[in-house]
C-alpha cells in the first residue's frame, strides 16, 4: 500500500507468536510460517522479537541467486523466489545478513516473507502486523509512528557491507545505525574484532 | 559512437538479469526498440537495392527459340515449352484456327503453374483461383497482382517462333475476355 | 535515518517507462508502413515500372530516420533515468 511503512518494534514484543501462527495460515504455504521468532537470551530472560523480511534496497539475497529467481519490484518489495526458477542451492540462505529465507529440501525451493503481497497490494495490512496485539509487528502511516518515542531506523552495517531496507526497526533516538554483524556481539567490546561504526 | 555504448557502468548482463523487474523490463523494450530499427534499416536497404536495380536494368534481349509447328495442337489444345530458359515453364494455347497465344506460367501471385481452361476461355491458376485473360494475359479476378508476362510469337513458314518475353504493363483487365 | 527509502526512484523510471511505450509503438507502426511499402515497391518492380523506385526509396529512407530518431530519444530517455 502507498503511504504505508512496516515498522519493526522488537522492545514491544510479548511472544504470544500470533504472528507466527497467523503467517503460517496462507494458503501458499500453510503450516510454514516465514516469521523469524526468536528468543533472545532464553536462560536469562523471555524476551522475544519478530522478524519479517526486511527487504532490502539492495537485497543481498538477489544478488547472490545463480538462476536470477529473486526479484524486487518498483515498489520495494522482494518477492519470495521465483517457483520455476530456483533451484534450492540455499546461496540466499547463506547471504542474507538478517538470515531471513528458509530452504524447503522437500520442495527444493527457498520461501520467505514477501510482506503478504496478495494482502498488501489489495489494500490490506500483511497478517502478522493486524494480529499482532501490541504492533511489535506495525503497518501503519510515518506519522502514526512519530508519536512514538522511538525513531525509525533502516540503515545497517554488516561487517563492510551497509544495508539500507525499506522495513524500519524502531531504536533508541541515539542510536545512529545498527550493527548486525554477528562476531560484534559475541564479544564484547573490548574484545571487538571490527571497530564499531560510527 | 554514443548510441551503441552502454550507458551505465554496470556489465551488460546486469542489466539483462536484473533483479530490479523495473529494469528487465526497461532492457528488454530498449533492446526490441534497437531490433526494430535494425529492421527498418534493412527494409530501407531493400528499397535502395531495388532502386539501383532499376537504374541498372537494360531492356533485356531475349534468344529465339522454336516452340512448335503450325497445326501440332489442336483448336482449345496446349502445349508446355521453356523459354528462354530451362527454368522459365511457358504455355502455348491455340485459341483459333490461326490464332495463338503464348504466355509465362508462372501466377504473377504466389508463382502457381496455370492451366488453360477451354470451356473459359481463360487462364486459371488452381491455387487460389486467379483467372487471366488468354487475349494479353491481364488479370481477370483473383489475388494475382500483374498481368502474366507474354511470349511474343512470331509464324515463320510453318514453325512458330518465340522472339520475346514481354512483362506486362498492365493489370487488371476488364472482365470480357 | 528513515529518510533513506528508494520510492524517489521509482516515479522516475514509471513515467520514463510512458514515453518508452509511446516511442515504441510508433515505431512498430513506421516498420509496418515501411513493410507494406517495400512489398508495394517489389511488386511495381515486377510489372515493369521502374519510375517507383525512386520514390519507394526516398520514402522508405525517410521512414528509417523516423525509426532512428526515435531509437535515439528511447536511449536517451533510458539514460536519464538512470542517472542518480
Amino acid at each position: 500500500m502507498f503511504g504505508y511503512e512496516f515498522y519493526v518494534d522488537p522492545s514491544r514484543c510479548i511472544g504470544c507468536q500470533s504472528c507466527v501462527n497467523a503467517c503460517e495460515e496462507c494458503e501458499t504455504h500453510r503450516g510454514h510460517s516465514m516469521i523469524n521468532f526468536d528468543f533472545i537470551d532464553r536462560p536469562e530472560s523471555t524476551a522475544t522479537a519478530a522478524y519479517v523480511c526486511w527487504h532490502c534496497e539492495e537485497p543481498t539475497c538477489a544478488m547472490v541467486c545463480p538462476a536470477d529467481a529473486i526479484k524486487k519490484g518498483e515498489d520495494g518489495i522482494v518477492q519470495s523466489s521465483l517457483k520455476p526458477r530456483c533451484v534450492g542451492c540455499s546461496n540466499c540462505v547463506l547471504a542474507c545478513p538478517f538470515g531471513i529465507p528458509k530452504i524447503f529440501p522437500e520442495l527444493e525451493q527457498m520461501l520467505k516473507c514477501d510482506m503478504c503481497y496478495d494482502r498488501t497490494s489489495a489494500g490490506k495490512r500483511p497478517m502478522c502486523a493486524t494480529v499482532c496485539p501490541s504492533q511489535a509487528l506495525a503497518y501503519v502511516r510515518p506519522e502514526e509512528v512519530a508519536r512514538r518515542r522511538e525513531k525509525p531506523n533502516n540503515v545497517f552495517h554488516f561487517g563492510k557491507q551497509r544495508v539500507v531496507t525499506k522495513v524500519q526497526m524502531m531504536v533508541p533516538e541515539s542510536t545512529p545505525v545498527i550493527s548486525i554483524d554477528v562476531i560484534d556481539y559475541i564479544w564484547e567490546e573490548a574484545h571487538a574484532v571490527l571497530p564499531q561504526p560510527q | 559512437m554514443p548510441f551503441f555504448r552502454s550507458p551505465s557502468n554496470e556489465p551488460l548482463w546486469h542489466e539483462e538479469f536484473s533483479i530490479f523487474t523495473a529494469d528487465e523490463r526497461y532492457v528488454s523494450r530498449r533492446q526490441f526498440t534497437k531490433f526494430l530499427t535494425l529492421a527498418s534499416l534493412g527494409m530501407f536497404a531493400g528499397n535502395l537495392w531495388l532502386l539501383v536495380r532499376s537504374w541498372f536494368a537494360k531492356t533485356p534481349v531475349y534468344p529465339e527459340a522454336v516452340v512448335g509447328r503450325l497445326g501440332e495442337i489442336p483448336l482449345g489444345g496446349v502445349k508446355l515449352f521453356t523459354y528462354p530458359t530451362p527454368k522459365e515453364h511457358c504455355i502455348l494455347i491455340r485459341t483459333g484456327e490461326e490464332e495463338y497465344a503464348a504466355f509465362s506460367q508462372k501466377c504473377t501471385h504466389l508463382s502457381c503453374a496455370v492451366y488453360y481452361s477451354a470451356e473459359k476461355t481463360r487462364l486459371e491458376c488452381p491455387c487460389h483461383e486467379g483467372f487471366f485473360s488468354v487475349k494479353d494475359g491481364s488479370v481477370l479476378q483473383g489475388p494475382p497482382p500483374r498481368a502474366l508476362p507474354r511470349v511474343t510469337l512470331e509464324r515463320r513458314g510453318e514453325s512458330l517462333v518465340a522472339v520475346n518475353l514481354v512483362t506486362s504493363q498492365e493489370g487488371r483487365g476488364t472482365l470480357e475476355s | 535515518m528513515a529518510d533513506e527509502t528508494n520510492n524517489s526512484q521509482t516515479p522516475k523510471r514509471r513515467s520514463g517507462l510512458t514515453a518508452m511505450d509511446g516511442a515504441l509503438a510508433l515505431v512498430v507502426l513506421l516498420v509496418i508502413v515501411q513493410v507494406w511499402l517495400l512489398s508495394a515497391a517489389v511488386e511495381a518492380f515486377l510489372a515493369g515500372h521502374r519510375e517507383t523506385a525512386l520514390p519507394a526509396a526516398v520514402v522508405s529512407g525517410l521512414l528509417f530516420l523516423g525509426c532512428f530518431a526515435l531509437y535515439v530519444f528511447v536511449v536517451h530517455i533510458d539514460r536519464e533515468s538512470r542517472k542518480p
